[in-house]
């Protein structure tokens, strides 16, 4: 099992990341914020409904979309960009600096705990139809695959094909997947948990739970 | 036509030939690419021949709010989608020219795209006047009830025909190009293959209406190609054969004509049936007031008859191979000039009597896939992409030639094309061997296994095209 505690402590080190907010798509921008130093908040409620600050608008074709917060953090930087210039997709906007939150955390160390699933090739990634099934009746943590076993469904250039599962069998724990994004070669898509290590697992959580200061 | 400035709201090959065809008539345009194809060409060129203020970076091909963002913001006056994308999208093409800021789509006219682009309006179109079409459902089904009893009626009518294994083919009725098309051969599998093809066809094109039709074997695929303007004018550039494809049925060798009668013997009269189709496509363009480039898909049976298949409203890949042996008045024809030509209002300015036929067209689609094991795209970097120019061959790509590439997974496959002229169709054919035996492509992916391409099966097929 992995050492947590040094772990954390590594993480405790740098316990921060920078976010750059980029512009969606193409439009017309205007600023909502302004200034550095400007503390900001993420998305929050159950369903992530409640949007963070609101950073600007991007306007295109008379659609005027706001811009928020991904993340709580602090503004840290603005782009040289002008109110109101027409800016491409993918144009940096400012910089967040983010405090890591306990499930971040929890994220980095269960991708070093758990075994993790990789990308084989670029593309775009479905569950079959099977497990899709079965993870929306029972939830992640729930499901059970063996290696060999049909498990997703790469799509890329338009053509599909099934991928079998390789590893150890155990429980889908968490999916570092989303179907509407391309995953890079090598990126993790599955965390599944032997089932013999599901305990170790939950304390592991539980110790980051009590031991990580959430802060602004 | 200087006025104008066209938006091209495509990428990669067409993006750069349309770019082409716009610098030829003198016409500004701009171009648009996303973070995956920032290593294109088409967006090397769009800088080098238009400026910085020639090249826009959008978050996605298909999101028309942004495409129109940029074309305001750049001042276009026009629209070009190219094909796939919006080609085809008569609510997109409406938009265009209904938007409180009017632009011109430079494709046929939003109603002509309505009732042709669908192919249940063709089928029901093409019945009307008398035109052959593929037995079977002439609407979307969604109740999979109603479409097993379509299957079982269909299985029927070939075994009445007297076919000892009847199959029929059960297709996204979203879908095109090849993509969500199966083919069944009994009940109990059908059920299987239309859960498949319903749910490919939801995550694919958010629409799970099926098509079923009887599958007509051993046939030739073959198309018209039509031109139309706005203003009455409908003349044809010839037949294509593309029969040629790989096991997903997408078109790998195209030739023009469609057949060759004066050299290879067919069990039918070839000439009859490639005027036929032309005959027959024409009468529909004439019926809609076809005012663009568009294609009639037909499948012809070994027997020689013609069956409408489908109409592309749309510029298409394999433009080119009927480009080249076309001439008006002496010059060969550029049908994507034509087409943003007549976009934007011009008149044809010439009649079917002025275009005039001269040899043989052989289209090569080189893509990065390994056609041993189910044409299953290779993805990775090409390091090395080079072949000797010739006056005979017009190659398209977006491939650049001095750096590597990334091939993207977002799109489709293909990564270039090489068109050969000739006299004849032997002289087409050993021109296209030439032009694969010096074709240098080579690269590695992300484990460093070596690039797999289609070269060798295209090499092997190009004996036997056009034979019957």
């Amino acid at each position: 099992m992995i050492d947590i505690t040094s772990l954390l402590e590594e993480i405790k080190k740098a316990p921060y990341k920078e976010l750059t907010v980029f512009t969606p798509h193409s439009g017309r921008i205007e600023f909502a914020l302004k200034e550095a130093g400007t503390t900001v908040h993420g998305a929050s409620g159950v369903w992530n409904e409640k949007p963070g600050t609101l950073l600007a608008y991007l306007t295109r074709e008379g659609n005027r979309k706001p811009v928020y917060a991904p993340e709580k953090g602090e503004l840290v930087m603005f782009h040289d960009i002008d109110d109101h210039q027409f800016v491409q997709a993918g144009t940096p906007l400012l910089k967040i600096r983010h405090f890591l939150t306990k499930q971040e955390v929890i994220d980095i160390i269960l991708k070093k705990a758990l075994h993790l699933f990789l990308a084989p090739e670029k593309g775009r990634y479905y569950f079959v139809s099977a497990i899709d099934t079965k993870l929306k009746a029972k939830g992640l943590g729930h499901v059970n695959i063996r290696q060999g076993d049909e498990v997703l469904i790469i799509s890329r250039m338009k053509r599909e094909t099934v991928l079998v599962y390789d590893g150890p069998g155990g429980i889908i724990y968490t999916t570092y997947f989303n179907s509407s994004d391309s995953v890079e070669v090598g990126s993790p898509l599955l965390g599944v948990c032997p089932n013999n290590q599901v305990e170790e697992i939950k304390e592991v959580v539980a110790r980051i739970q009590s031991g990580w200061e959430e802060k602004q | 036509m200087k006025r104008n400035k066209v938006l091209i709201a495509n990428r990669g090959e067409i993006a750069l030939r349309i770019m082409q065809a716009c610098l030829d008539l003198d016409v500004e345009f701009t171009c648009v690419y996303t973070r995956e194809d920032s290593n294109s060409e088409h967006c090397t060129e769009a800088l080098k021949k238009g400026g910085e203020k020639a090249l826009y970076r959008i978050s996605s091909y298909q999101d028309p709010n942004e495409l129109f963002a940029v074309a305001d913001a750049s001042g276009c006056t026009a629209v070009h989608p190219g094909y796939g994308f919006f080609a085809e999208d008569f609510r997109f093409a409406r938009r265009v020219e209904q938007r409180s800021k009017k632009l011109s789509f430079i494709g046929p006219s939003w109603k002509v795209i309505q009732e042709l682009g669908d192919k249940i309006n063709t089928k029901r179109l093409a019945r009307k006047l008398e035109v052959p079409t593929v037995p079977g459902s002439d609407k979307p089904i969604f109740d999979d009830l109603e479409a097993e009893e379509l299957a079982s009626s269909l299985f029927s009518f070939q075994k009445e025909m007297g076919v000892e294994q009847p199959v029929i083919l059960v297709k996204a009725s979203a879908g095109g190009g090849g993509m969500g098309i199966e083919e069944v051969g009994d009940l109990d599998r059908f059920r299987t293959v239309l859960r498949r093809i319903k749910s490919y066809a939801r995550r694919q094109f958010r629409d799970e209406g099926v098509l079923i039709e009887q599958r007509i074997f051993d046939f030739n695929h073959l198309e018209v190609q039509i031109l139309g303007d706005h203003h009455g004018g409908v003349v044809h550039f010839g037949t294509r054969n593309c029969t040629v494809q790989s096991s997903g049925r997408q078109k790998r060798i195209e030739v023009a004509p469609g057949f060759d009668p004066e050299n290879i013997s067919y069990a039918f009269d070839a000439s009859r049936v490639l005027s036929d189709i032309t005959e027959y496509s024409l009468r529909m363009a004439r019926e809609v007031g076809y005012d663009s480039v568009g294609t009639w898909e037909w499948i012809i049976s070994p027997t020689g008859h013609p069956f409408l298949m489908e109409v592309n409203t749309r510029i298409q890949v394999e433009n080119g191979v009927s480009a080249i042996i076309s001439r008006i008045r002496g010059h060969e024809v550029n049908l994507i000039r034509e087409q943003i030509r007549v976009g934007l209002g011009s008149r044809l300015g010439y009649q079917q009597k002025d275009i005039v036929f001269k040899g043989m067209g052989i289209e090569y689609r080189i893509l990065a896939e390994d056609p041993d094991n189910n044409f299953i795209p290779w993805v990775g970097r090409i390091e090395n992409f080079s072949w000797p120019d010739h006056p005979w061959l017009r190659m398209y790509t977006h491939v650049p030639v001095n750096r590597p590439y990334d091939i993207p997974t977002e799109f489709d496959p293909n990564l270039a094309l090489g068109i050969v002229w000739g006299e004849n169709l032997d002289q087409a054919k050993r021109r296209g061997k030439m032009f694969l035996d010096k074709l240098v492509l080579e690269g590695f992916n992300p484990s460093g296994e070596p690039l797999k391409s289609n070269v060798d099966f295209l090499r092997r097929n190009t004996d036997k095209l056009l034979v019957f």
